[in-house]
């Protein structure tokens, strides 16, 4: 005589699951994948996100390329763009661009975006400084320097 | 003439193919998924025309100078031309004397007027400069878990490139 096969009750189970996905959905945070994890960025107990979120922002990172024991492969700083590593003097051009792109989409307004500077803690400041430079000159004024806050001391 | 309803078994849906897609979701979920740090920042405007190191005519400046040794590290950190040392409680004092610049008064008119010009050695540390700005912005507060302002204007001097 054969037997039926026995029913599973897979109510538990899709309540488990989906209460999974809820909390997958609220916790990911898709701007985070603009920072890279190259940069390790310097620690500051009063460095807060801004409380008003910014218009319009451009992140940039900027850091080395390390072996695997943490030495510097090269000695100067790298820009971290999507898909390539430039140095500083080659961000003009990107810059130039990224300007072009804005003043189709606003024109005639004066640029408002912020230029988010994601930093390892070794950059040397000049190589900070000259970037900025190079975004001053293209009529940039709102800069933001990134830090991971830390907790404070007790 | 009456009718007999019949009683139809109630149709049992095929649950297979949600519970795939369910799981797909979950999946791309948990690996798209970075527990990162909170991240946190310092605003500095540098409108076009003010050059780096160029002065706001109606504000009072404070100078902190950062020397660096050829690594990169902080050798000397002065505010005027008090020197302060090189280590973290360089950075402590540096927060005091800026609390003592602006008359003890966080917040009061000193605090917006006074700019703080941080010029550095070209090689040195940026997570050195974190500190600097840290400790001229402000300080955490225990009781209130809130961030007391001393300085709102930071600006840097010009880049001393290396010579050679």
């Amino acid at each position: 005589m054969a037997l039926d096969a026995p029913e599973v009750d897979m109510t538990p189970m899709i309540d488990c699951v989906f209460q999974l996905i809820t909390f997958f959905m609220l916790v990911i945070n898709f701007e985070s994948t603009q920072a890279d994890e190259r940069v390790k960025l310097p620690e500051s107990e009063i460095a807060k996100p801004p409380k008003v979120k910014r218009e319009d922002e451009v992140t940039i990172n900027v850091g080395f390329i390390r072996n695997a024991d943490g030495s510097k492969r090269v000695a100067h700083p790298l820009v971290f763009l999507p898909g390539e590593d430039v140095t500083i003097a080659q961000m003009t051009p990107r810059i130039k661009k990224d300007l072009q792109m804005y003043k189709l989409q606003h024109p005639g307004d004066a640029v408002k975006t912020t230029i988010k500077l994601r930093s390892d803690s070794e950059v040397p400041i000049g190589a900070i400084q000259d970037l900025i430079k190079l975004y001053q000159e293209e009529g940039y004024e709102k800069f933001a320097l990134q830090a991971m806050e830390e907790a404070p001391k007790e | 003439m009456a009718t007999r309803r019949t009683e139809l078994p109630m149709p049992k849906p095929d649950m297979t193919p949600m519970i795939d897609c369910v799981f797909q979701l979950m999946i791309f979920f948990m690996l798209t998924l970075k527990f990162v740090q909170a991240e946190g920042n310092f605003d500095i405007n540098m409108p076009i025309g003010q050059s780096q190191g160029q002065a706001d005519p109606l504000a009072q400046d404070l100078k902190v100078r950062m020397i660096a040794d050829p690594a990169g590290n902080l050798v000397s950190l002065q505010m005027g031309s008090r020197k302060l040392g090189n280590d973290e409680r360089a950075f402590i004092q540096l927060n005091s004397e800026i609390l003592r610049a602006i008359g003890g008064t966080p917040g009061g008119p000193a605090s917006k007027d006074t700019e703080v010009e941080i010029d550095a050695d070209y090689n040195l540390h940026y997570s050195y400069v974190i500190s600097a700005i840290s400790a001229c912005t402000g300080r955490f507060d225990e009781r209130t878990k809130n961030v007391v302002r001393y300085i709102e204007k930071i600006k840097f001097a010009p880049p001393r490139r290396p010579s050679n």
